[in-house]
């Protein structure tokens, strides 16, 4: 179980904090803690697939960014919600279908790929976005509603992405395909040797979470009705952050969704366990370094297979 | 006439990114009478030193199969630092030095963190990315430090008296001939080298692997803090929120000089020719009149091209010569 550290660690902050802070425990700020991971949670489960494989994707943050803007854009101009959402998977898909293409059949480090493509997403972005704004009442309705209200004191953000992660965790613990993932990521060569199709698999793990992170862009606009181009701007590395305190180990091969969102959680528990404890904001960054050093110091400690040379997450 | 693959045996990238840099000069040159006047040339040597300085550091740890991806916060941190100490009292070069300390302990800390208690370093630096911004906040609040010593704001705004460079090309200068003498012709270049092809067997032949590592991110931390201390006397204001991003260009950059993410490949002049030529790119591109957004696309495109195109090379050189019988001499360098 590499997920019971952290679930320990949410545990023992949003108790701790309640005892000293009893405002902690009323329903209004659990609520606040599920709205506001609802993005970075999504767009870890989309990770873990990379992740697992010993690959990363950084261009997620500039893909969320644009089909949030994208959504907002098309909707005010008359397109149904089913079209625009089909046009955030279908973008997303496509900037993962390139990562995976250029990754899979051409080899190429995932870290320098995914770098270049959240450069030319986000430039591609600010040039159809032209310092454009979206504004609330430009989003569509439906998703307005879905970030406005609770299935009881849930809001249905957070339930889309308890739905999916449950999915993506069922898929990666049935589903053949999603496993040879994990052999993939524990020993690429191996995984070749024992007949998985390697690039094929890795492929379709860049497309799911492609796929994934630009549908993420609904949820980002329903939970802040507005966007710019500036949206999800540097959000890439705090998802990452997310899966590490989750215990997705970034040498792949271990891991799970359950974990990531674990993660995200336990990250955004703590930033409003810091106003609930009277400590300055200021510090909130600071804390969340220091939190992202132990779970990868315990990640290590966990594991004995994880070797220090698979440090940059791919191989040679 | 050569045929194909002898011209792609003596392709290398580096030597492309220089061509490239040239071509770009010409470029833009063309595209704008602006580009070539003095006041430009400076501005674009300005813009581009602190990439630079960071940039020498991080081929090394790149070479060497490392990666810091708190570079940027590094250099936020030493800001802040100078800017806290400045604040409380301390005399201005004291507050400097204490910053350069501050920056360097931060380098060493991540190295700690990778070789003593081998950790990876891609997930440590994210961690300390976030924990080094933080102690900005910490020590900052949201309060920027402005007012700062004006003779020390001038000497990084100011060209050298009769050039049309400014002040800071000198440490870049310096630092980039002790980093490219350094990474070509000394025992410590060429321990990075063999670390980054193969660490096991460069320990199995007596190199001090941990130790070389341990240096290479205390090295990363002082040339941050170095141009850290540049970025506040060019913004003359110490800000929490310094340097945002930085970490990706410098990467950006440093790869597309033609060092391989999977180490040992790589040499100093590339790295260099890649940020002069980014530069050059981002100013040619808006003097002729395109939005700062084509930039982006096209240095994404460029780091793409710069991965692509060796593995084409590679595969033309692995193709039998020309009109000979004879089976595949020259193989893939990262053959499985």
């Amino acid at each position: 179980m590499r997920e019971l550290p952290v679930f320990l660690g949410v545990v023992i902050v949003y108790v701790g904090t309640g005892l000293l802070n009893p405002i902690f425990f009323t329903p209004a700020v659990l609520n606040d803690i599920l709205f506001g991971v609802a993005i970075v949670a999504m767009l870890a489960v989309a990770q873990t697939f990379v992740i697992v494989m010993r690959h990363i994707d950084l261009s997620v943050g500039s893909v969320v960014g644009f089909t949030s803007f994208l959504i907002g854009d098309l909707s005010s101009k008359g397109f149904s919600l089913i079209a625009v959402l089909a046009v955030a998977l279908g973008v997303g898909a496509l900037v993962g279908a390139t990562n995976g293409f250029l990754v899979a059949y051409l080899g190429l480090p995932s870290l320098v790929v995914t770098l270049a493509t959240l450069y030319i997403v986000r430039g591609i972005f600010n040039e159809v976005g032209k310092g454009q704004t979206i504004v609330e009442s430009m989003v569509p309705r439906e998703l307005n509603w879905l970030g406005l209200n609770h299935l009881y004191i849930f809001s249905y953000l957070f339930v889309i992405v308890i739905v999916l992660m449950v999915a993506a965790g069922l898929v990666m613990r049935r589903a053949r395909a999603a496993r040879d993932l994990y052999a993939i990521g524990s020993n690429p060569q191996a995984a070749k040797l024992v007949g998985i199709p390697v690039a094929r698999r890795i492929f379709l793990a860049f497309v799911a979470t492609g796929a994934l992170s630009g549908l993420a862009g609904a949820v980002m606009l329903a939970r802040f009705n507005s966007a710019s181009t500036q949206s999800g701007l540097g959000l890439e590395l705090l998802v990452i952050a997310a899966c590490v305190v989750g215990g997705v180990s970034i040498a792949g091969g271990t891991g799970s969704v359950y974990g990531a969102v674990l993660g995200a959680v336990l990250l955004q528990e703590i930033l409003l366990a810091i106003g609930a404890l009277g400590i300055p904001q200021f510090w909130q960054l600071a804390v969340n370094g220091t939190l992202i050093i132990c779970a990868i110091g315990l990640d290590r400690y966990l594991s004995t297979r994880t070797k220090a040379s698979t440090i940059m997450g791919y191989s040679k | 006439m050569r045929k194909p693959r002898e011209l792609a045996g003596s392709f290398t990238w580096d030597k492309g990114v220089v061509l490239f840099l040239i071509l770009a000069t010409f470029f833009s040159s063309y595209a704008s009478p602006y580009f070539a006047t003095t006041s430009n040339v400076s501005f674009v040597v300005a813009s581009i030193v602190e990439i630079a300085i960071i940039a020498i550091a991080m081929s090394y740890l790149i070479i060497s199969g490392e990666i810091d991806l708190s570079v940027a916060s590094i250099l936020s941190l030493t800001s802040a630092s100078i800017g806290f100490a400045f604040q409380n009292g301390i005399p201005f070069e004291q507050s400097i030095a204490i910053g350069i300390l501050v920056g360097t302990a931060a380098g060493f800390f991540n190295g700690i963190l990778v070789t003593v208690f081998g950790l990876p370093s891609l997930a440590v630096t994210i961690a300390t990315l976030a924990l080094f911004r933080g102690l900005c906040w910490v020590l900052l609040e949201n309060k920027p430090v402005n007012q700062l010593p004006r003779e020390w704001i001038a000497l990084a705004n100011e060209n050298i008296p009769n050039t049309f460079l400014p002040w800071t090309i000198i440490p870049l200068v310096i630092l980039g001939l002790i980093g490219w003498f350094v990474l070509h012709h000394t025992k410590i270049g060429r321990w990075t080298f063999a670390i980054g092809t193969n660490a096991e067997a460069a320990k199995f032949s007596g190199i001090p692997v941990a130790m070389v590592k341990l240096g290479l991110f205390g090295f990363t931390g002082f040339m941050s803090a170095i141009a850290g201390v540049i970025y506040t006397l060019r913004f003359a204001s110490a800000s929490p929120d310094g340097g945002m991003g930085y970490e990706l260009s410098v990467i950006a950059a440093v790869l597309f000089g033609g060092v391989s993410i999977a180490g040992g490949v790589g040499t100093m002049w590339g790295v260099l020719a890649a940020v002069l030529s980014l530069g050059v790119i981002r100013s040619g591109l808006q003097l002729a009149g395109f939005s700062a957004n084509a930039l982006l696309v096209v240095s994404g495109s460029l780091l793409l091209i710069s991965v692509v195109l060796p593995r084409i090379t590679d595969y033309v050189r692995s193709q039998k010569p020309w009109g000979s019988t004879q089976p595949k001499k020259w193989k893939r360098k990262n053959e499985e």
